[in-house]
């Protein structure tokens, strides 16, 4: 097997014969039935493997949860489980399984085939779909209608409508696009809905960093790249102390500083003396706040919502801890506010947090009165406030995107020769520069030996030269832990070879025979 | 790596430590059935006794067994049990048949005293009844035990669930072993008794196909050994290692269509094979849609009377029982969606 694609939990493995994962098995041509209590009876996916007994007698919500065969692992009852108990059962999948069996539920509905494939799960079968179609229903997209015209061997029919079923779930991972097929399968599905809303910090801690388009809507406040992004800005310095916070709308084109909105900001402000001490932080639903120097940082690039300019009493709230995690007293000297439709709920939650707030009142932030508007108070409330150059401002502004980049492991680039100016021209020295399509600091090979030193997340490879990216069949073993989409070193006989980003979990790597273990970004 | 897999049976014992508040001088329940004795149908009086119960739901319990529910954990006196019997002989008077059920063995003599059960005899020889039915374990058909001075024709009826090891350690949790089982039933033969076999209809975990191959398979076993055989449909009973199943939707109850299944290949057997499904129609008793309940149930209760046969029924839903059936072994376990049985005609029918 191969896997050539993830997002959350869930795998697009490509097997033998032409198959992939999520694949369905039909009962009738693939399942067997186990000789006796004992035994487990056969599924085919491609070739025949044994499946493993039933569990006789076993308590479904006490570990170990999963039933294993050789190549195999049923979790049974996944229909039926609590979806907390589910969700606390997903995290375990693979430390039963491992990476190189097959994981099957049998009698899943195929509503909640998206979230379970999501969450891990690689086979599903159609035994429900008999069922349902031995009582007349007809499957339409995953779900059950009723029609009047009688449809000529039903079974048939709903068997080739689930194959496309599992078709959307393959295409939506290799797209990107699970989360939203799941949000829209738990819409009306209260159970789906309960398992994607305990499975949030799961999918934070293990899943899969894919960087698609996040098209999003309310639901998507809880998506775990949004949670994980609103999360680390607790851990975020502003570029200096003593600045003053300049509140900007949003806008369509991301990164912000590419639109023309913010083109027009821009210009702006920089006939202002001491510009350069403005920092300017945009409010955005569902991100809540974004940095200037954050902007590339996924998934603040990477995300489309409808516009309502209306703030729901979620949002208010999230905007309110993402404020906080500002520490808008002890980093700033004051605020401007000038977000539109925004600008009346920023104004009230930083007063909130007991700081001096302008609120520029403009209704159209990026219109020429507007602007003009924006000018004279920047101009007034920069007057009393310190100087800052424009290297200290970029130095501040790189070492606080690599602490929320590295985190803890920031170190080596905090303490490098920092030059250049945002967005494009910032680096580390030589050991990183600005990469959008990392999404922030893109290691070189030097700044790989250095984070390598520094517990960064390093595959230890077989010996043989590398060229171009690293797979599977390549990798020895593994210093560190990651998620797939993460920045890792690559070492060959305890020298640096390589950097890029993961492609496979730690120990997929290790089970996987075949597959793109590391997208390598420079080599020796 | 977590360790040994847990069986379910582990929670049950927790529910047995709730305090049951019972009055002592009371029987369980007590009603008149109709019965078949000697070809001849007749009126039985049913009477359950409220005792100490069974030893084995003290120790472990068996995975579908309720009754320790009625029972008292620190035993009845004697008193209250001669108490008890004042209160239920009216309903025996006048009758040829009397079933004297205790939650546990009634020939078990730390359960039920011996003395006081050879006075119940007496007395129930004494009002003219000719047959009495009593239940026990396999360990407690001993001779000694039901050296009655003066009884009616006994007749023991014995839990056997099913004669496979492994759904009875398993799935059923019952230290009962088969050979002993043959052996007892020879000795209360041997000793003037007759023996009634239970056998279970899918027991937790099986699914509706294994359900009903072991009944049938069960019976067969069991027909040379015993007099009667009764196919109990397994029902949800409270706070039972069934119960969390169905709670779970991981079981369901067995479909009428399987008892009438088991009973069709039992047809030939040498013995009476028949079933009387406790709360049967109901969700947490052997059910078919709500169109046909009824009707299945009366021709059920017709072949137990031997007042008619089981052919002839059909309903909508037999034809989606055989697609359950054939595919009830893939699904390991023995679940079927909610709803299924009515064909997801919606509303709050079953």
């Amino acid at each position: 097997m191969e896997p050539i694609g993830h997002e959350g939990l869930g795998r697009l493995l490509k097997l033998e014969d032409n198959l992939q994962t999520p694949h369905v098995v039909f009962s009738h041509s693939d399942l067997e039935e186990s000789k006796d209590l004992e035994s487990g009876g056969t599924i085919t996916i491609g070739k025949k493997f044994s499946l493993p007994p039933s569990p006789l007698g076993l308590d479904s919500e006490k570990s170990p949860y999963l039933q294993l065969s050789e190549n195999i692992a049923v979790i049974d009852n996944a229909y039926s489980i609590k979806p907390k108990k589910l969700v606390e059962i997903a995290k375990e999948f693979r430390l039963e399984a491992g990476y190189s069996r097959l994981l099957y539920a049998p009698a899943v509905e195929p509503s909640q085939m998206p979230i379970l494939a999501y969450l891990g799960v690689d086979v599903f079968d159609d035994l429900n779909v008999e069922l349902r179609s031995s009582t007349g229903w007809v499957l339409e997209s995953g779900e059950w209608i009723k029609q009047n015209k009688q449809i000529e061997d039903l079974f048939s029919h709903n068997r080739a409508e689930l194959n496309r079923w599992i078709l959307r779930i393959r295409n939506a991972i290799s797209n990107g696009k699970l989360r939203e097929l799941v949000e829209l399968t738990s819409l009306h599905n209260p159970r789906v809905s309960q398992i994607l809303h305990h499975s949030t910090s799961l999918l934070i801690a293990k899943g899969a960093r894919v960087h698609s388009i996040i098209r999003s809507n309310d639901l998507s406040l809880n998506h775990p790249a949004i949670l994980d992004f609103q999360d680390r800005l607790s851990n975020y310095e502003p570029p200096a102390r003593d600045m003053v916070l300049l509140i900007l709308p949003c806008s369509a084109r991301k990164p912000y500083f590419k639109s023309s909105s913010h083109k027009r900001f821009f210009n702006a402000l920089r006939e202002v003396d001491n510009y350069l001490a403005l920092h300017v932080v945009s409010v955005t639903s569902p991100l809540g706040l974004v940095p200037r120097e954050l902007e590339f940082c996924y998934p603040a690039a990477h995300y489309d919502i409808a516009v309502t300019g209306q703030w729901s009493a979620s949002e208010i709230e999230m905007l309110r801890s993402q404020l906080a995690k500002l520490n808008l007293k002890q980093n700033y000297t004051k605020a401007i506010v000038h977000a539109g439709s925004s600008s009346e709920i920023m104004t009230k939650l930083i007063k909130e947090l007991g700081i001096d707030v302008v609120d520029t009142r403009v209704e159209k932030p990026s219109s020429y009165e507007g602007l003009e508007i924006l000018q004279n108070i920047a101009r007034m409330s920069l007057s009393d406030v310190p100087l800052l150059n424009t290297r200290d401002r970029a130095k501040g502004e790189a070492v606080g995107l690599a602490k929320f980049q590295y985190g803890d492991n920031s170190n080596f680039l905090v303490k490098s020769e920092i030059s250049g100016r945002m967005p494009y021209k910032l680096r580390c020295g030589d050991l990183a520069a600005m990469s959008p399509v990392v999404g922030g600091f893109g290691l070189t090979l030097k700044g790989g030996i250095e984070y390598s030193s520094q517990g960064g997340p390093t595959i230890i490879a077989e010996t043989f030269k590398l060229i171009g990216d690293l797979f599977a069949v390549g990798v020895k073993s593994y210093e560190g832990s990651w998620n797939i989409g993460d920045q890792v070193v690559i070492k060959q006989n305890d020298t640096v070879t390589g950097v890029g980003i993961a492609k496979m979990m730690p120990e997929e790597m290790i089970a996987m025979k075949r597959g793109i273990a590391v997208e390598v970004r420079h080599h020796a | 790596m977590p360790e040994a897999f847990v069986p379910l049976t582990d929670f049950v014992n927790e529910s047995k430590s709730i305090p049951r508040d019972h009055p002592l001088d009371k029987p369980v329940a007590k009603w008149v059935e109709e019965e078949v004795l000697d070809g001849e149908v007749v009126e039985a009086g049913v009477v359950i006794l409220r005792t100490r119960g069974c030893y084995w739901s003290i120790k472990e319990g068996c995975s579908m067994c309720g009754y320790f529910n009625d029972t008292v954990p620190g035993g009845v006196s004697d008193d209250m049990l001669r108490e008890q019997w004042r209160k239920v002989r009216p309903i025996l008077k006048g009758k040829k048949y009397a079933k004297i059920y205790t939650s546990g063995s009634f020939i078990d003599p730390t359960e039920v005293p011996f003395d006081f059960a050879d006075e119940v005899m007496s007395d129930m020889s004494d009002m003219g009844i000719e047959k009495v039915l009593i239940e026990s374990l396999p360990e407690f058909v001993n001779p000694k035990n039901f050296a009655y001075t003066n009884s009616p024709k006994l007749e023991i009826a014995i839990g056997l669930e099913s004669s496979s090891p492994v759904v009875l350690d398993k799935s059923v949790n019952k230290r009962l072993r088969w050979p002993h089982f043959v052996k007892v039933c020879k000795l209360a033969r041997d000793n003037g008794a007759e023996v009634k076999a239970y056998i279970l209809l899918k027991p937790p975990y099986l699914s509706e196909k294994e359900g009903i191959e072991d009944a049938v398979q069960s019976a067969i076993d069991a027909a040379p050994h015993v007099d009667k055989i009764s196919i109990n449909p397994v029902n949800v009973q409270k706070n039972t290692v069934v119960e969390k199943l169905w709670f779970r939707n991981e079981w369901t109850a067995p479909w009428l269509w399987s008892v009438v299944e088991v009973l069709q290949k039992c047809e030939d057997l040498p013995v009476r094979v028949y079933s009387d499904p406790t709360g049967g129609g109901t969700r947490r008793g052997a059910h078919n849609c709500h169109d046909c309940n009824k009707k299945v149930l009366e021709a059920l209760k017709n072949h137990r009377l031997g007042l008619g046969d089981l052919k002839g029924l059909h309903c909508n839903c037999k034809s989606r029982w055989n697609v359950l059936v054939n595919q009830s072994k893939l699904r390991r376990n023995g679940s079927e969606p909610h709803g299924y049985r009515s064909g997801f005609t919606g509303g709050r029918h079953f």
